[in-house]
């Protein structure tokens, strides 16, 4: 059986206080890590094979040695618990259940990059986590874990899932739209209020205590070659058992479908499957074998992403789950550059028109052209990330789309 | 300064320069919407992008400072393409305004659509609507759907006239810019927002509807509306006089000078030719005998002139020049006073209400040529020739361009001081109430009407040139007082142009010494310090 | 609500001041301050844009921009509670249409508008990142999950 890592703590009802995360080994990987060079922690986290886990899946490490060596101002560590793709709801527990389990992850991670002020954006419509999480804050500065050269600022956001790409969120934390910032320059370079700032997602900073008590050696073998660790899959839509699993990243799909979810309901016959969280590439019933890595998804055309699995079975109507998540992405757009602004509305009319039955003959190619067209142009993969969808379920399933648009 | 290679042309540019401006400097145009030399980078458009060498994708080239090595494309069939999805994106929600949007023939959706885009339309469904016709302020008016978001306009009331009225409200496609609900378009450069909007979304509102573009006329001149001389082409309209009641003069438009004006125009100024068509134009000579004016010809105003002067001696003469005068009507007016013996001149009238001024370009000093007035030596006291006339030591008066009752000074004082005058003479533009008690009242060509050059507060000399013809039969001051040279026979008569008269002043006046229309230019020449 | 209520206590104005302080640059705040603006007021009117505007030096205009660029901020007065119904695709997947239409009747409003009495605004939103326990709600500060028509009717008719 699989080790269980990041929801070790999860099964006691009172596992988000400090006096239960200490009784089970809290903090100890923090004292450990206290001993270290920061250029020794940044070291076993590229070590580890840890990789983004809100999306991106940028190997951790790598991104943590940006930081510029001979900056002498301020660095900022930025969490992004600003949790939003579809199908994803793994930081949500982390937060409730484990708060003080980001917080040692936060004092590492700070300390590898030298930053004194964390702030940890949190979305806007998480009530409970915030409270949460604000009180395992409030707890740790009582300890005196916080305070002693690490200050955590919650930062509570307002409701717009831009905010979840890491300069939409800097920007958004700077007090202004959550508008992306064009890069160059990137974060680590000139981030949050100027300064070289590192963000990373929850559950990324949730491995750190674990790769540094256990090891990065440990960490990197739990998992592929090029993706070290387990991660937390949300898996919703139509299993038996929605839920978050832990697993290591060379679970495949499969697996993850019939093994930990307890297989497909409704019809009980899979037709397709969202892999990571809605902005990802469909997969369809014979696609599932695949490692639920960073490099396995890739190279089938898809994406890890933030681990969303969305399972759809045989009577789900394709087109209409597409002008949902279309709606979707209208409806988020930042607004801030051309194709995106212009294009998400578009492709939301001519998707609802198609549905209600007024499709025109051209309308999918359009659709695929248009989306063709502005991918790589935009300031930020928000617009690929829509494009994943758009592309890919009318893709792979051309005819049922077709079957909607009457004949001339 | 790096070197690199754009279409196979190699350049040097300075350290920091963009790709945009780097291909500019190489001959080749990027097209752009929301990158702007005066603004902060946005990279929002997407349609100035290029391909450079090494680089996997196309790369927007406002944000790409040109590097050592680098080799850049613009015209590669890649980069093509990319314009015309851009081009295809802009216009997938924008109106089809253009019969009745006044940017047409200057817009550059059109503009880069027949140079970048020209695919088939394939948006067929309910475009977004949004506000339209509504005013931001005096002289600005916004139509929410024309507008492609791309920021100028919000960057330029941020980091220009710092005042932020302007924002980006909602997200997506139902994006709008906007004023704060109530609030004005109240800063004192508000029109700038009109020549930077790229589309029809902001448009002038003295401008609306006069006119279509392509019926205009242009000429480069100097704004006079104060000190700062700012850069201007005025546009005409001579095409469709039946337009605009007949006004000539259509819109002034801020031409770049990187070391006056740069790319902006106050409203004042922008806004301030108006006078130049006004129905109390001055456009005929004319005599006022008892209680009414009667029209001459210039033959017998300038021999009026000079009858006038010939009844009394110098010293009972005295001439209150204006600062609103060029280099060459002052020139040719010193010329004069010394021919004559003429010591009582001055220009310096003290306005009824002081100034504004700011950081930027305002001067409170509201006239164009202050510096060319002081330099040429028409400095008097001029409060002192009101006091002669007022007591009868001055019997004989010409004012040019000034109306003295609209002055600071008081008007029971100055009223009575004119009208004890045997002879009050009045060059000028526009009638007032100095120019009801002239007794002679001659035409002046207005700035937009001649050329001739102002020296602003630094000490710059700019040209101004000829956008139309004179009204009537109104005449530049330099012209008149050769003129008057000539009955006179004294020397200074036979310039047929300024740039005679501008000849004569280099000769004479130390600072404007070298100088000449060639040197002049359009840049503008300083003049030199005393030394 | 009359005008001269639009204004932070003595003691909100300290918080705000600590707030600020909390930031690098004190516009950071500018967020929460509008979370406690809409806390005190009740929703976020214009001249409650300006107030706030002032407390941060910043042009009521680019305040506006902040308000009107993110969906957790009222405008106009809301009812005393929102019911905000996730319409994204794990909710979608579970029935999520037939619960929105099963809220829209019993409360006789579209989304967007608010009922009659004051009592709820109802809301049509995208993931709430519950979809383990689709469809759900959130209903003012907590998640309602796993519902069914019974369900929806017991949260609402506690809602007063």
């Amino acid at each position: 059986m699989a080790e269980t890592v990041l929801m070790r703590n999860f099964a006691r009802a009172d596992s988000h206080t400090l006096a239960s995360y200490r009784a089970h080994g809290g903090y100890a990987a923090w004292d450990t890590a206290r001993q270290m060079e920061p250029a020794a922690l940044v070291d076993a986290v590229k070590a580890s094979n840890l990789r983004g886990l809100g999306g991106a899946g940028f190997p951790t490490g790598t991104k943590w040695s940006f930081i510029p060596k001979n900056h002498t101002g301020p660095v900022y560590l930025v969490v992004n618990a600003d949790e939003g793709e579809p199908g994803t709801f793994k930081d949500r527990y982390l937060l409730e259940r484990d708060p003080h389990a980001l917080v040692e992850g936060m004092l590492i991670a700070a300390r590898a990059i030298r930053s004194a002020v964390g702030f940890v954006y949190i979305r806007g419509e998480y009530v409970e986590p915030w409270r949460r999480f604000s009180s395992a804050v409030r707890e740790a500065y009582d300890a005196g874990l916080l305070g002693q050269g690490f200050d955590v600022v919650v930062h509570r956001g307002a409701g717009a899932y831009i905010c979840g790409e890491e300069t939409g969120l800097i920007s958004s934390l700077e007090g202004k739209k959550g508008w992306p910032k064009v890069k160059p320059p990137f974060p680590a370079i000139k981030g949050a209020f100027g300064q070289p700032t590192i963000v990373n997602n929850v559950e990324t900073l949730c491995c750190v205590p674990p790769i540094v008590e256990r090891g990065a050696a440990w960490f990197a073998g739990l998992g592929t070659k090029t993706q070290g660790g387990t991660r937390m899959y949300s898996v919703s839509g139509r299993v038996a058992r929605p839920g978050v699993y832990e697993a290591p990243v060379s679970v495949t799909l499969r697996q993850l479908i019939f093994e930990h979810a307890g297989g497909v309901s409704a019809t009980g016959r899979l037709k397709a499957v969202v892999p990571g969280g809605g902005s990802a590439a469909i997969l369809t019933a014979d696609e599932v074998d695949v490692t639920m890595d960073v490099d396995g998804l890739k190279n089938a055309g898809t994406m890890i992403g933030s681990a969303g699995v969305i399972v759809m079975d045989e009577s789900v109507s394709i087109p209409e789950a597409l002008m949902v998540l279309a709606r979707f992405y209208a409806h988020e757009s930042c607004g801030q550059c051309t194709p995106c602004r212009e294009s998400t509305g578009w492709i939301y009319k001519m998707l609802h028109r198609l549905v209600e039955g007024h499709g025109h003959k051209d309308d999918l190619d359009t659709i695929l052209d248009v989306a063709k067209r502005g991918g790589g142009t935009t300031i930020c993969a928000f617009y690929d990330g829509a494009i994943g969808p758009y592309i890919s379920y009318i893709e792979k399933f051309r005819p049922e789309f077709e079957a909607l648009i009457p004949r001339a | 300064m790096p070197k690199l290679t754009i279409n196979g042309k190699e350049i040097e540019v300075p350290t920091g320069t963009n790709l945009i401006e780097a291909a500019r400097l190489a001959g080749f145009d990027v097209p752009h919407y929301c990158y702007h030399p005066a603004l902060s980078i946005a990279g929002q458009c997407r349609l100035c992008m290029v391909d450079i060498e090494k680089t996997p994708r196309p790369t927007i080239a406002c944000n790409t400072q040109a590097a050592e090595g680098m080799v850049v494309h613009t015209e590669t069939e890649r980069v093509k393409e990319m314009r015309r999805s851009m081009m295809e994106f802009h216009l997938i929600n924008h109106p089809l305004d253009c019969p009745v949007c006044d940017q047409a023939g200057e817009c550059f959706l059109q503009i880069y659509y027949m140079k970048h885009g020209l695919y088939d339309p394939r948006m067929t469904d309910e475009k977004v609507h949004k506000p339209k016709a509504v005013p931001l302020g005096p002289h600005v008016i916004l139509d929410a759907e024309r507008c492609i978001l791309c920021s100028r306009c919000v960057r330029f009331c941020d980091e220009i006239t710092g005042t932020g009225e302007l924002g980006i409200f909602n997200r997506g496609d139902h994006s709008e810019i906007g004023l704060f609900p109530g609030h004005d378009l109240s800063n004192k450069y508000s029109g700038n927002v009109v020549d930077i909007c790229p589309v029809g979304a902001l448009t002038d509102r003295d401008f609306r509807f006069k006119v279509r573009v392509w019926y205009l006329d242009t000429a480069k001149s100097i704004c006079p509306g104060c000190a700062r001389g700012c850069n201007v082409d005025v546009h005409v309209n001579r095409r469709r006089p039946h337009h605009d009641g007949g006004r000539r003069v259509a819109r002034l438009k801020p031409r770049f000078n990187a070391d006056i004006n740069r790319w902006w125009l106050c409203d004042d100024g922008r806004y301030g030719f108006g006078s130049v068509d006004d129905p109390d134009r001055v456009i005929a000579p004319a005599r006022r005998e008892g209680g009414a004016a009667r029209e001459v010809s210039w033959d017998e105003a300038i021999a009026e002139v000079a009858a006038a002067l010939g009844r009394v001696r110098p010293d009972e003469v005295g001439v209150l020049a204006s600062a609103r005068m060029a280099n060459e009507d002052l020139f040719a007016l010193k010329t004069l006073a010394a021919a004559l013996g003429i010591t009582r001149v001055a220009f310096a009238v003290p306005p009824a209400m002081p100034g504004d001024e700011d950081k930027l370009l305002i001067r409170s000093d509201k006239n164009p040529n202050t510096r060319g007035a002081e330099l040429i030596g028409l400095g008097g006291e001029a409060r002192a020739l009101l006091t002669d006339a007022r007591d009868g030591r001055l019997r004989c008066l010409w004012v040019f361009h000034h109306d003295l009752l609209a002055s600071a000074w008081p008007a029971g004082e100055t009223r009575a001081a004119l009208e004890r005058l045997d002879t009050l003479i009045w060059s000028g533009t526009n009638a007032g109430a100095t120019s009801a008690l002239a007794h002679l009242v001659l035409p002046s060509a207005a700035w937009v009407e001649r050329e001739g050059t102002f020296t602003n507060f630094e000490g710059r000399v700019q040209r101004f040139r000829t956008a139309v013809e004179p009204l009537g039969a109104a005449r530049p001051d330099w012209m008149v007082l050769g003129e008057l040279l000539g009955v006179l026979a004294l020397d200074g008569g036979g310039a047929t142009r300024a740039e005679h008269w501008f000849q004569r002043l280099a000769n004479a006046v130390a600072a404007f010494t070298g100088m000449s229309y060639r040197t002049v230019g359009d840049a503008g020449q300083t003049t030199r310090s005393p030394s | 609500m009359s005008v001269q209520s639009l204004a932070f206590s003595p003691e909100q104005l300290a918080e705000v001041r600590r707030l600020q302080a909390l930031y690098p640059d004190p516009r950071g705040a500018l967020l929460p301050v509008l979370h406690m603006a809409q806390d005190t007021f009740g929703h976020i009117s214009l001249p409650t844009e300006e107030y706030v505007a002032g407390l941060f030096d910043l042009s009521p205009a680019h305040v506006h921009e902040v308000v009107t660029f993110y969906t957790l901020y009222f405008r106009a007065p809301k009812g005393r509670h929102v019911v905000a119904v996730c319409h994204n695709l794990s909710c979608y997947l579970a029935g999520a249409p037939e619960i929105l239409a099963h809220v829209k009747r019993r409360l006789g409003v579209e989304p967007g508008e608010t009922t009659t009495d004051g009592r709820v605004t109802l809301q049509s939103v995208e993931c709430l990142c519950a979809c383990e326990a689709a469809p759900m709600m959130q209903v003012d500060d907590r998640y309602e999950l796993n519902l069914t028509p019974e369900k929806v009717d017991r949260i609402l008719e506690g809602l007063h």
